[in-house]
């Protein structure tokens, strides 16, 4: 079995309390995955963290050999990261002053420090765009020092305009200053900036929830997030969404490729809405549904954006014993389909029944893991749920 | 250096722009310090703040001119009233949205701001008042300070006094009072402070007769120092001194005082120096650009979303 | 959907008999004051797609723009401009202000969409500010104050609109473009993909949604429609002057949208049908000086609504179940083909 999720020495921490401290977990191709602890063991950032709603502090999680959120082992690499943020501050703020070298006096000229400031921005915000830094990112650098030669060289051979600033009786010199005095913290403000969002990116970067879901992980939440003012069908197809392709044209013009993609995509909501049991509800409002239903709902629209990986977080809260012991026939189907399903859950039974391999969690740390049979034994995980005494009862 | 030589030469009218932009700044802090301060607590842009500002000043513009008030009582008497529209605002309006959508009250707050100002078009008309200068005290027209060229006036400091006064007063109630815990728990968690046998609508009440009372004071100075009262000076200020809670840090009582500040002197300085035509755009731009690249405000605490 | 009554004519067939209806209207003979009611309801129609247009923003999105007016101002100018110094024909000037208000749209949405919901309220206000203010200052480009006379009326096949009817006409034309646009989309991955992220940002992320970039196409088309009845409007009045752009105008709209229904279609052309005319009303009762405070009504109605009727006449919700009914006659016709032959 291959492995298709690996937790390596996470840790999250909110302003000093930490959440999570070296987790390392493993899930395989087809398994359930469990995970337990008592009430604020740092399960649900867990989550959030493999979903990506948070930004790890350390570690590593891979999603098949895709890094989702890596962390930059090799001190090679942090150099290579350095030195391109490095350059990617120069090429910010040097400008003005490559401008200067052209254009005598262009530093204090308000059109240059006006047209820096414009560039700047562009600048600031491709950078913001990116990523993790790529090949293109240093295209895009080369590409920004091209411009600045270019306009320097424009710029060089021309008065920049008549000597008053804006139509007012102004010298433009006397404008010119104060502005590059202003538009200096301005730059230097922008480049931190960069420096700081990038840095964050290299060091340990950013992929957005929307993207790790694209890659086939898929979540259902703790307290049920279902878009409650629409239709239960409609749930399910925005849950479809990334296996769809059709844009603003094809949807305005209704292409026959539209068509066929909607109504393939109709149609597998149904059949998942069949597959939850849900399918008589289709057309009403999520709203109007019973609370296990929206629990269903909510792992329908999961599955819509066929995942190879399923969390759930906690699905059984809430429910009676009928109703779990349908909801662990239905994660052992939704296993038969080849999805691989990490669950959080407090029900014990429902985790000793399902499970393959289980986790506990305690005070934001992996105190054991093993089978259902190893976990029921194991001391730790007895004293963590009965022991002690210091934390409230889950 | 020939530019930095000819701004030097202009230092008496630089000096002067810095004093009166101080001056402005001292006005836009006490606006800031009302939305800062319902913000903080309920998480709720307070549209109609701006109103509150404009009400002060035709307050007690009609309190001396038609009531023949001395300008010291209308002063106190239009501060109370504006503290007691602040509460009853809050409990028209926003109360029974507290539990709706936050949407719904933004719109609520924009809904009564605009009601309000055209309804102090209907009452007083659009034309321009001023305070009647035979009916105010003397001493306020009266130059304090004369250095050269720089004129500080007895008016620019009574507002700079008015102004660092009730900072002062306000970060003292904020930190070292049971109310103010109760607010800064209350911005924290609702729910909890209730439970902890906070009275919420109590001190959310409060916190608006707070605000609504520094707005109205900020109204009177304004009405003082540009002579001109109309109705829709609210929403000009009033935007200008949201721009400056947010330079400052939303939510954050010193933040407002610090924001007012720069931008008041930036707002002089940009009109005097750069154009004058634009001298509301760069408080929008200014808050623009704050939004954008330092939401947190300059010295606010960044905020996350809970999941 | 089974409790609810079905309506007696098929959906689709609605819209297209109110069209009808409407084509008729100038010919019902009104006396003296018919190009006056003409008047008012192509005003009407106007704010119905501009408010259709809002409509996208706030009601399919969530987020609260307050700066819509400032890509009419946009649409209106680039058309006024357009149409002076290069005396383009409305049919290309009408693309090209779409396209420049999309432009600014994105322009100020790419940045500014990041930011929650009371902030970007602001940022996009700001935004209509400083459009007026450099509408106002730049004199060599906007004529400032003095406003922009002598803008050409549209003309079609040769034939320069002069009448009334005829404009009425051009918008009812314009409207049907907005709602083609507006109603397919609506029922599209991208409408969904908005509703989502109306609903719970968090969980539309989980579910693959890109927020900004579906954010900003939404800006991008709300921006382009506005800019669209800014170019009629320019083209209809043949005068433009920055005070017809101030925040007012957004809070108008927003009115419009929030009295008839924040995401409903239906609802959102209901509203301007209703507050216009309405407008129109006051004009003629009120005195000249208390008609300027007519926004005061504008203030009440959004407290009113929000504190009573927060969803507006038309609820979302009754236009999603229409959409859900929708959904349901294409199964059944789908299931039919099936099983029929």
């Amino acid at each position: 079995m291959k492995t298709i999720l690996r937790v390596a020495r996470l840790s999250k921490s909110f302003g000093g309390i930490s959440a999570l401290q070296d987790i390392d977990m493993e899930a395989r191709e087809g398994q359930i995955v469990g995970i337990i602890g008592p009430n604020g063991a740092g399960k649900t950032t867990l989550f959030n963290c493999l979903s990506s709603l948070y930004h790890p502090s350390a570690g590593q999680i891979f999603f098949g050999d895709r890094p989702i959120a890596p962390e930059f082992s090799s001190k090679k690499k942090k150099l290579v990261a350095a030195c391109a943020l490095v350059f990617l501050f120069l090429s910010l703020l040097w400008t003005p002053i490559f401008w200067s070298l052209f254009v005598p006096g262009a530093l204090f000229k308000v059109e240059t420090v006006m047209l820096g400031l414009l560039l700047l921005g562009v600048r600031f915000f491709t950078f913001r765009g990116l990523r993790r830094f790529e090949i293109w990112a240093w295209g895009l650098i080369f590409l920004f020092l091209a411009a600045d030669i270019c306009l320097a060289l424009f710029l060089g051979g021309r008065p920049l305009s008549q000597d008053r600033f804006l139509g007012t009786s102004l010298p433009l010199g006397w404008v010119g200053t104060p502005w590059a005095l202003a538009a200096l913290p301005f730059s230097l403000f922008f480049g931190l900036q960069l420096c700081t969002a990038p840095a964050r990116r290299l060091f340990g970067f950013k992929i957005g929830p929307d993207a790790v879901t694209r890659l086939g992980m898929a979540r259902t939440f703790q307290n049920i997030r279902l878009f409650f003012h629409l239709s239960v069908l409609d749930n399910v197809k925005i849950g479809a969404h990334c296996t769809m392709r059709s844009g603003i044209w094809r949807s305005l013009f209704r292409t026959r490729r539209q068509r066929a993609e909607e109504q393939g995509a109709e149609q597998e909501a149904l059949n998942l809405l069949r597959f939850v049991g849900l399918e008589q509800r289709a057309l009403v409002l999520a709203d109007a549904l019973a609370y296990g239903e929206q629990r269903r709902l909510e792992i329908a629209r999961a599955l819509a954006s066929r995942p190879r990986l399923l969390l759930l977080d906690e699905p059984a809260a809430g429910m009676n014993p009928q109703e779990s012991a349908d909801l662990i026939r239905l994660i052992r189907r939704i296993r038969e389909k080849g999805v691989t399903v990490l669950i959080i859950e407090h029900d014990m039974k429902v985790m000793m029944n399902l499970a393959d391999i289980i986790y506990v969690l305690d005070y934001g740390r992996m105190i054991a893991q093993g089978t259902p049979e190893q976990i029921r034994t194991d001391p730790k995980v007895i004293e963590a749920y009965l022991g002690g005494g210091v934390h409230a009862p889950a | 250096m020939g530019p930095l030589h000819e701004l030097l030469d202009q230092s008496s009218l630089f000096l002067q722009q810095l004093v009166n932009g101080i001056t402005l700044g001292g006005v836009y802090a006490l606006i800031a310090v009302g939305y800062t301060m319902v913000y903080g607590v309920i998480q709720l842009i307070n549209f109609a703040h701006g109103e509150i500002y404009m009400l002060g000043a035709f307050l007690a513009y009609t309190m001396v001119t038609v009531l023949h008030l001395p300008f010291f009582v209308a002063f106190i008497l239009t501060i109370l009233l504006c503290s007691c529209f602040g509460i009853l605002l809050d409990f028209i309006a926003y109360r029974p949205l507290r539990q709706a959508p936050r949407l719904a009250a933004l719109i609520t707050a924009i809904g009564m701001s605009i009601f309000l100002q055209n309804l102090a078009l209907m009452i007083w008309g659009s034309q321009i008042k001023s305070f009647p200068r035979e009916l105010l005290p003397a001493v306020f027209s009266r130059p304090a300070l004369v250095l050269g060229e720089i004129t500080v006036s007895w008016l620019q400091i009574f507002i700079l006094t008015i102004t660092v006064l009730f900072m002062a007063i306000l970060h003292f109630i904020i930190h070292r009072t049971q109310v103010g815990t109760a607010m800064r728990a209350i911005s924290h968690d609702k729910v909890t402070s209730a439970l902890m046998g906070i009275g919420v609508n109590r001190v959310i009440s409060f916190t608006f007769a707070v605000g609504s009372a520094m707005g109205g004071m900020a109204g009177i100075l304004v009405g003082l120092y540009y002579n001109a009262i109309f109705p829709t000076m609210g929403y000009i200020a009033g935007i200008k001194a949201f721009a400056a809670a947010v330079l400052g840090g939303i939510g954050n009582v010193p933040g407002a005082m610090l924001g007012g500040g720069v931008l008041g002197i930036a707002e002089v300085l940009g009109a005097g120096y750069i154009s004058s035509e634009y001298r509301d755009g760069i408080s929008y731009a200014v808050m623009i650009a704050v939004i954008l690249f330092k939401p947190s405000g300059l010295i606010g605490k960044p905020t996350g979303d809970k999941v | 959907m089974s409790r609810r009554t079905r309506p007696a004519l098929p959906p689709g067939l609605i819209m297209p008999l109110i069209f009808l209806l409407a084509l008729l209207l100038p010919w019902i003979p009104l006396g003296p004051s018919s190009n006056y009611v003409l008047r008012v309801l192509t005003t009407a129609v106007l704010y119905m797609i501009l408010a259709l247009g809002l409509n996208i923003v706030p009601g399919f999105t969530g987020l609260l723009d307050l700066g819509y007016v400032g890509f009419y101002g946009i649409g209106a100018y680039t058309s006024g401009l357009l149409a002076i110094h290069y005396d383009l024909s409305f049919w290309w000037i009408l693309p090209l202000a779409a396209l420049n208000g999309a432009l600014w749209g994105i322009l100020l949405g790419a940045p500014t969409l990041r930011l929650t919901g009371d902030y970007f309220a602001i940022v996009t206000f700001g935004f209509s500010e400083l459009v007026v203010l450099v509408i106002r200052n730049e004199l060599w480009l906007t004529r400032g104050p003095m406003g922009l006379p002598g803008i050409s009326p549209p003309s079609l096949l040769g034939h320069t609109l002069t009448k009334d009817w005829e404009f009425f006409y051009l918008v009812l034309f314009l409207l049907a473009v907005v709602l083609f646009v507006v109603t397919r989309l609506e029922d599209s991955r991208l409408g969904r993909a908005w509703f989502a992220i109306r609903g719970d940002e968090i969980a539309a992320q989980c579910c693959g949604i890109n927020l900004i970039r579906y954010k900003v196409t939404a800006f991008a088309i709300s921006a382009s429609i506005g800019a669209m009845g800014g170019a009629f409007y320019a083209k209809w009045f043949k005068f433009i002057h920055p005070d017809m752009f101030k925040f007012w105008e957004s809070i108008l709209i927003l009115c419009l949208i929030v009295f008839g229904g924040m995401g409903s279609i239906r609802g959102t052309m209901l509203g301007a049908l209703v507050l216009i005319p309405l407008t129109e009303i006051l004009r003629a009762v009120l005195p000249q000086e208390l008609f300027s405070a007519r926004y005061l009504i504008y203030g009440l109605t959004l407290v009113l609504m929000m504190r009573w009727r927060p969803a507006g006449l038309i609820p979302f919700e009754r236009a999603q179940e229409a959409l859900a009914r929708r959904a349901e006659a294409r199964i059944r016709s789908r299931r039919g083909g099936e099983q029929g032959p």
